[in-house]
């Protein structure tokens, strides 16, 4: 707020003053009044005027700016009116009062849609907790009838707790602190476990894979971990090249990360795919080729790898394969959002 | 013979657990009735339980406290709680591992494997005898009548497996499955390298009569 845009809000003020003002200095005039009482009256008249203008003026620009910076520097812009003194002028306090009606009104409706959406996730995650035991027994009854049928019907129910798991995570990925637990992770260890559930891929497949170069311990939440790299060398499998496959699985350690990176030799993804791999949703060329994507995976992992305040980083050559690398800090303790 | 409890409400899971239990080798009693199931579990003197969580009038856990009480028999907490926080809960309260459902089966049991052999005593599970040939499972040796022969890793776990399901074809799926569960991440032609290895070495023993090949089946140890 400028002393001129103040100064032009009170245009009407001004001007009616100074009307009257003409008014009466012509009626003077006209009956004779000395020409320098009309500007001692000028002077009592408008002096005050101008002072009283600009003290209000100077009130009302503080209060502004006041205002103006606390919200710049809140986090969360709607606590305002909690935040700020409680003005004095009238206006003032006509504004702090809607502001505050306006505010009390958003919170009871941002609160129902927590609730609901609350709800939803409890269902979600104990509609989750009841599904494994079917599964659970519907795996012990192909473990107990071993047979080609069975085989087959066991890989589908993979896929099934595949998604299912997905669904878990993905209503969870919003809420990390009510299911977190930091511990120290062994990478080897995580990466092995990971490749075990995937073996029966790597198996029939005939992927190769290299290990060799997996060490180093990070401190992070293992499930989350085994999660996201589990979709990582989901990927690397489903995008694989028949025969000849190969996936390598690395750690370079430096002096202030670790990096864990998943290379494979598979179709590769194009450059202009490349940049929106983690958008929800997207699901690119080889998503459109392949059929069976659902833009979902890399979304969660990324999302994922953000609340637990780690890198992902993609890089892609078409035909000749694709490496993700995920890195974890070292050395500083990592704050969850 | 070891003894396995199964504590566990859902009937389908009980029932084919127990299959599955009693088809690898273990005496596998599921109680169906839950009113007196601490009292009743003792009284059977397992060597091993199998504790689920969620069960009908008293918990897992507090089953598992109450056990705890009178008893050191080793327990594995089975849930499809998934949580970090249960499985810390569960090993407060004095159980020995935690398989969260739907579990692999042949982890369930490798895990019930390695907790009998540590309170059986090593000595007893790690030397299997099959035919005179004897295969100690920590040094990674076989002996047949007298004359000794050191063995690779994934040879002592390809012998293993095809002892497990001796006179059973183990087709070559099969094996490497076991193989993969038990982190060795071979590949198909490395298998066959390592099957033929190891049958020269046990008919260098003097052994004639050892893997037999069925085509397009797999393996068996007859």
């Amino acid at each position: 707020m400028t002393l001129k845009e103040y100064v032009k809000d009170r245009t009407v003020f001004l001007l009616i003053n100074f009307i009257l003002f003409i008014i009466i200095s012509g009626i003077m005039i006209l009956v004779g009044v000395n020409i320098q009482i009309v500007f001692l009256i000028f002077c009592i008249w408008f002096f005050p005027l101008i002072i009283y203008v600009l003290i209000e003026y100077f009130k009302q620009k503080t209060f502004y700016n006041e205002i103006t910076s606390i919200t710049e520097n809140l986090d969360q812009k709607y606590l305002l009116p909690e935040v700020m003194k409680e003005p004095e002028t009238v206006e003032g306090k006509a504004l702090y009062e809607v502001l505050r009606q306006a505010n009390k009104d958003m919170h009871e409706h941002v609160k129902s849609y927590r609730d609901r959406e609350n709800e939803y996730r409890e269902y979600i995650e104990t509609w989750i907790h009841e599904i494994k035991t079917p599964i659970a027994s519907t795996r012990l009854i192909i473990e107990n009838n071993h047979s080609n049928v069975t085989r087959n019907i066991k890989e589908e129910v993979k896929k099934i707790e595949e998604y299912i798991e997905q669904v878990l995570y993905y209503s969870r990925s919003n809420n990390v602190s009510k299911d977190y637990l930091i511990k120290e992770v062994s990478l080897a260890g995580l990466v092995r476990s990971v490749i075990k559930r995937n073996s029966r891929d790597f198996i029939s497949k005939g992927i190769s894979i290299d290990l060799e170069k997996v060490e180093g311990t990070v401190f992070s939440d293992a499930k989350w971990l085994e999660f996201i790299l589990n979709q990582l060398i989901g990927n690397a499998i489903k995008y694989i090249r028949e025969r000849d496959g190969k996936v390598i699985i690395h750690t370079v350690q430096n002096e202030n990360n670790i990096v864990l990176t998943i290379e494979d030799n598979g179709i590769g993804i194009t450059e202009k795919d490349i940049h929106r791999v983690f958008e929800k949703g997207f699901t690119g060329e080889n998503g459109r080729k392949f059929g069976k994507s659902t833009g979902i995976g890399l979304y969660l992992c990324k999302k994922l790898a953000d609340q637990l305040g780690l890198g992902l980083t993609i890089t892609s050559k078409i035909g000749e394969g694709t490496k993700v690398s995920i890195i974890f800090p070292l050395g500083s303790v990592v704050f969850m959002q | 013979m070891s003894k396995i409890v199964i504590i566990e409400d859902t009937e389908t899971i009980r029932e084919e657990l127990k299959t599955f239990l009693i088809t690898y080798g273990f005496d596998a009693v599921a109680p169906t009735n839950f009113e007196n199931i601490i009292q009743e579990t003792l009284n059977e003197a397992p060597d091993l339980i199998l504790l689920d969580i969620n069960l009908p009038i008293f918990d897992g856990y507090y089953i598992c406290r109450e056990i705890r009480k009178q008893s050191d028999v080793p327990i594995i907490v089975v849930t499809s709680r998934d949580n970090e926080m249960d499985e810390l809960m569960s090993m407060n309260l004095g159980a020995d591992d935690f398989v969260t459902k739907p579990y692999n089966t042949q982890i369930l049991l490798a895990r019930i494997e390695t907790i009998l052999r540590r309170v059986q005593g090593s000595s007893m599970r790690d030397t299997v005898v099959y035919n005179d040939l004897k295969l100690n499972l920590s040094n990674g040796s076989v002996t047949y009548k007298g004359e000794k022969a050191e063995l690779t890793k994934n040879e002592i776990k390809i012998l293993s497996c095809l002892y497990k399901n001796k006179g059973k074809i183990v087709s070559r799926d099969d094996l490497m499955d076991f193989m993969w569960n038990a982190d060795v991440f071979v590949d198909d032609n490395n298998l066959s390298v390592n099957v033929t290895r190891l049958r020269k070495k046990l008919e260098a023993l003097g052994m004639e009569k050892n893997i037999e090949t069925r085509r397009g089946l797999g393996y068996i140890l007859p």
